[in-house]
């Protein structure tokens, strides 16, 4: 496993824990206030973020003991092609869910929270799709 | 004409093999990008862009023209 598949595996993990953080946190949403729903997504976010570069650290650390080299990430041209790639198809998929969730929330009369919850969740999934298309392009 | 597709090829792994057997590590460290890359140019799975094709004839001490070539 080389390191680009190494840390975009670090940031799907990272991302997925966040996500399944949240919804646990987020089954009684139906009775919180939105106050502690923006409390519990802004948490999540916050704490996906610090769990990738923790885990972007771990990973590298176990690489490095058990291969017994380091490995420098270096981003050259084929790599920001890639980013581009993954770019496109997270902004699809964050952009079509949007759209999805406005009409859902005006056709049902749905929460506000109910929106809050759906947006945060379509960017986590968005990037999770991003990411598995670059793991698929590095392979 | 020119709207036919054209096949890009190389012959960056025979010229690593007659450099003193360059590894493709110490290519991708000569011209600044990842093996991966060296990896996927050989095997004509990425077609690198002016700059790096230049970057490559270079290292090798040729002209652009006998590193790519177009396969018709």
């Amino acid at each position: 496993m080389n390191i680009k598949i190494r840390n975009t595996f670090a940031e799907i993990t990272g991302a997925s824990l966040a996500m399944i953080w949240m919804w646990l946190n987020l089954t009684d949403a139906s009775i919180m206030t939105i106050q502690s729903v923006s409390q519990v997504l802004a948490q999540g976010i916050g704490g996906s973020i610090v769990l990738i570069i923790a885990l972007h650290i771990l990973f590298n650390i176990l690489s490095s003991i058990v291969t017994g080299q380091y490995e420098e990430d270096i981003d050259d041209e084929r790599d920001k092609i890639f980013e581009l790639y993954a770019l496109q198809v997270s902004s699809a998929i964050f952009g079509i869910s949007i759209v999805a969730i406005l009409v859902l929330i005006g056709w049902f009369d749905l929460a506000i929270i109910t929106g809050l919850i759906a947006i945060t969740f379509s960017g986590f999934i968005a990037s999770i799709f991003s990411l598995l298309l670059k793991i698929y392009l590095y392979r | 004409m020119f709207k036919k597709k054209i096949r890009i090829e190389n012959a960056v792994r025979k010229l690593r093999f007659n450099n003193d057997e360059m590894t493709q590590q110490q290519l991708a460290e000569l011209v600044g990008v990842s093996r991966q890359t060296v990896v996927a140019i050989e095997k004509y799975k990425y077609t690198p862009s002016l700059d790096l094709a230049f970057k490559i004839a270079l290292a090798f001490d040729m002209e652009i023209q006998e590193v790519f070539f177009i396969n018709q």
